[in-house]
């Protein structure tokens, strides 16, 4: 056999597709990306009605309400909207994010024309009834209950509660909690739907096998005259509870244990975002990652682990995640903090940081491979504002990044001290050892 | 429907290439089916046909441990395995350029994976893939019906009867001498497809895989495969209550039907769409939206080729719902489909969304490269992935009806009634 590592060819050059962005008179965002060589056009239009255009005293307003939309138009009750969109071969999908709400699908491009109409429909005229708002409320209240026997979802839903200030907008899901989503009401839902859902804060993004003129056209057509005016998202800046805690949900016969550690991280908008995605990456982002080269295949603690930001809006938390065997849960939690430390200690080498780097850098076209790929990288652009040239620039702002930009971030973004270390797991067999530990404060709740 | 363009080759030493080139891209995806699959397995032995594809990245004669991984995300590659009842896959998506990287990781653990191969290593794996086991079965609500099912389903000879991730005991037992064997019995040439796509230069792909692989000798004495012979019906209403820690209960049911490849197969694929694929579909419309007995409803097909395959679906009960009301709308749904077969516009209905599907699914290289590899392994015919929209179009109301009444009978039905654990009798 062949010893060494075969030389790589000469690199083809890959560049983000061109796009163009107008907008509508009525304020509409247009965003039309044409791939000559294409089969599908994806469709997404985003609208600034996520959870963070809710009122905390209506937590999951959004999401019911993006969720109730394909219930069906004026025109078309919900069967018949279903029939008529999936007969073209359509899914529509319909949810929300903390930042935004997305409707869309991915059809065959013959469809464009068809499957932009009955968006439209559903974006402006949907039918809001209240049969299906309250079987939706009551399945999402069911689904709650699911994602609390699930202890991966239920360790999810447990730290956002413990990381961040009590009463603080992210310290839940988006979709809301059992006590916020069960006083919702139909009435809620339209006037949700009459207030946010308007051009001036909405996107059209349209990827695939169009032709610019035709697609401007259509979607001039069926939403040029679309009306109304929304404000703007609230603001709010998210506050840390703070400070070492060791909290395990009580979840009695559990096998392993779900890990989650952290504290708040960055917003959309830092300027540490390339360095800080680097330095995630190379702590927790790839198979051989710190956290899971140690936690997995040194120690085989874990089927994975991994750490990420989850930037938005505001500031959203820095997470780092493992299931991990019951046996070992406390020495897992030493280990994984003991990354958390030994980032911050020392730069990575060189060669560690070329392997991460080269990763982001090199895979870079293989995000791009769909046409759903394609329209969802629009997104960030649209929702958030970032320039038009950020993908064109992407792979040059991962190359600046050097060890010395990593150590740095580590340093400020990365603090073990004031790391929350939750956990769902089972409590008797836990308690005393995580006590005689001595991590921090060991708070038991029980899985409500 | 735009064709894939295929080239097939077999190498002397019986390797099948398939390649299929698309420089639209510069990417080029790498895949590889070999023959086996946890139907190969002993008794005693499950599970280990996966415990083995993790010893896969363990390193090789000329990759160290954690370099397969290592070298293919620094070349700005992705990658991956799984293993199933049928196969084993190993894959990754690289740029172009890399194309020879991915062939020679995989040709290197191919001719000499043993070499490499310690104690310490599968003790390390052993333990992940336990931890696998807890996160995904053991530790996850619901996590064991696919293992119950394949018990209840198959009868204990068959090899389908035990599941892909196998027991702890089994696990626990995996020693080297074992990886020994069934890599010397399974990973050979001869028992691989190798399918290259995406952005390459037909001639060099195959001076590359020529040179990489050409070297690798022939396993000249290939075990035959595993009988696989089944009955086509179970032959008896098997039911079982399963107490769990989970807050709604759901009901699985689960058919013997023909294998993946077969006609009636293509007519069950069709109707499990028509009853369980988006919001029109038979049990969304009328369990879900209508009457509110079900959380949600799901329902599919296996494609595997051993003797016969399986119809499964589950519902999951609303609060409040008995699982016998559940179960007796779910059944006549099915009934309704079976007697009065499908109509115009559910058939149109689900060809439309299938054709959409495939074409999303084929948009990914890598997702190309595995059906590739799929249908060569199993069928020696990678054409099937230019016919897979006409055979469903092919499909009428007729097969439909047919397949439905010829399998979902009550004689050929296993109940798996998940129930909260402090309700349970």
């Amino acid at each position: 056999m062949i010893a060494a590592r075969p030389l790589a060819g000469a690199p083809r050059p890959y560049r983000f597709p061109d796009f163009s962005h107008q907008r509508l008179a009525n304020g509409l965002g247009i965003w039309l990306v044409p791939l000559a060589d294409r089969e599908l056009v994806s469709i997404h239009l985003l609208t600034d009605a996520g959870a963070a255009s809710e009122d905390e005293a209506h937590a999951g307003l959004a999401a019911l309400t993006a969720q109730l939309l394909v219930t069906g138009t004026t025109r078309l009750d919900a069967s018949a909207f279903a029939e008529t969109t999936e007969r073209l071969g359509i899914e529509v999908s319909s949810e929300s994010s903390w930042d935004s709400a997305r409707a869309g699908f991915t059809a065959l491009g013959s469809k464009l024309d068809d499957g932009l109409a009955l968006l439209a429909e559903m974006l402006r005229t949907p039918r809001l009834e209240a049969g299906e708002f309250d079987r939706l409320k009551a399945e999402r209240l069911n689904d709650i209950l699911q994602a609390r026997a699930d202890p991966g979802r239920l360790a999810d839903e447990s730290f956002l509660r413990e990381v961040f200030a009590v009463d603080m907008p992210y310290g839940r899901l988006s979709a809301g909690t059992p006590e916020t989503v069960e006083p919702l009401t139909v009435e809620d839902a339209r006037a949700f739907h009459a207030t946010h859902y308007a051009p001036n804060v909405a996107d059209l993004v349209i990827a695939g096998a169009i032709a610019p003129d035709n697609a401007l056209a259509a979607a001039e057509r069926y939403l040029g005259d679309w009306g109304g005016m929304a404000p703007e998202h609230r603001t709010f800046e998210p506050q840390a509870r703070g400070g070492r805690r060791i909290v395990v949900v009580d979840r009695p016969g559990s096998v392993q244990s779900e890990l989650r550690v952290g504290h708040l991280g960055i917003d959309r908008h830092d300027p540490r975002y390339f360095p800080a995605i680097v330095m995630a990456a190379l702590l927790g982002g790839t198979f051989g990652s710190r956290l899971n080269l140690r936690l997995r295949e040194e120690l085989g603690y874990t089927y994975g682990a991994r750490c990420s930001f989850d930037p938005r809006r505001a500031v959203g938390p820095f997470t780092a995640t493992a299931a991990v065997q019951t046996e070992v849960t406390v020495d897992a939690i030493r280990e994984l903090l003991g990354q958390l430390e030994r980032i911050r200690e020392a730069r990575p080498t060189e060669v560690e940081l070329a392997e991460v780097r080269d990763f982001l850098v090199g895979v870079f076209p293989l995000r791009f491979e769909t046409t759903g790929g394609i329209a969802g990288a629009i997104e960030p652009l649209a929702v958030y504002g970032l320039p038009h040239d950020w993908w064109q620039t992407y792979r040059r702002n991962l190359e600046a990044v050097s060890t010395e930009d990593v150590h740095r971030v580590a340093r400020e973004l990365v603090r073990p001290d004031e790391a929350l270390v939750l956990l769902t797991g089972d409590t008797s067999r836990l308690r005393d050892e995580l006590e005689k530990a001595e991590l921090g404060p060991v708070e038991v709740v029980a899985a409500s | 429907m735009a064709q894939v363009p295929i080239q097939r080759h077999l190498l002397e030493n019986g390797l099948r290439v398939v390649l299929s080139r698309d420089p639209r891209a510069p990417l080029v995806a790498v895949n590889l089916w070999y023959d086996v699959g946890s139907k190969h397995e002993k008794p005693g032995k499950t599970g280990f046909a996966h415990l083995f594809e993790h010893m896969m990245f363990q390193g090789s004669a000329n990759v160290e441990k954690g370099q397969h991984f290592g070298l293919v995300q620094a070349a700005g590659g992705t990658l991956n395995a799984s293993t199933w009842l049928d196969r084993t896959n190993y894959f990754e998506t690289l740029p172009g350029h890399e194309l020879e990287l991915a062939l020679w990781l995989e040709a290197d653990r191919m001719a000499s994976l043993l070499p490499a191969m310690t104690q310490e290593k599968l003790d390390n794996q052993r333990d992940v893939v336990k931890n696998e086991r807890r996160w995904s079965v053991d530790n996850q609500p619901y996590g064991s019906w696919d293992e119950k099912m394949q018990a209840l389903v198959y009868p204990e000879a068959h090899p389908y009867h035990h599941s892909t991730i196998g027991s702890m005991e089994d696990l626990s037992a995996a020693s080297l001498a074992d990886v020994g064997e069934f890599f010397a019995t399974y990973y050979a040439p001869n028992n691989a497809v190798l399918t290259v796509a995406g952005d390459f230069e037909t001639d060099e792909a195959l001076a590359m895989i020529e040179r990489h692989f050409g070297p690798i000798p022939a396993n000249a004495t290939l075990p035959p495969p595993p009988d696989m012979t089944v009955d086509p019906l179970i032959g008896r209403d098997v039911r079982e209550t399963v107490p769990d820690q989970v807050p709604l209960p759901r009901i699985y049911l689960a058919h013997r039907v023909p294998v993946f490849g077969t006609d009636a197969f293509d007519a069950l694929d069709v109707a499990a769409d028509i009853l369980g694929a988006g919001r029109a579909s038979r049990l969304y419309a009328s369990l879900v939206r209508e009457q509110r007995l079900a959380q949600d409803a799901s329902v599919f097909v296996f494609p595997i080729v051993g003797g016969a395959s399986m119809l499964a679906l589950w519902v999951t009960a609303r609060p409040g719902v008995s699982t016998e009301a559940l179960e007796a709308a779910t059944l006549a749904e099915l009934d309704r489909l079976a007697s009065d077969g499908p109509t115009d516009a559910d058939l149109e209905r689900v060809n439309n969304l299938h054709a959409a599907h495939v074409a999303g699914a084929l948009e990914r290289i890598s997702e190309r490269a595995d059906r590739l590899s799929m249908y060569t392994c199993l069928f020696d015919e990678p054409e099937r992935i230019n016919t897979e929209s006409s055979r469903w179009a092919a499909v009428d109301a007729d097969r439909v009806r047919a397949a439905l009444r010829d399998s979902l009978r009550a004689d050929n039905r296993v109940t798996l009634t998940y129930v909260p654990a402090e309700a349970a009798p």
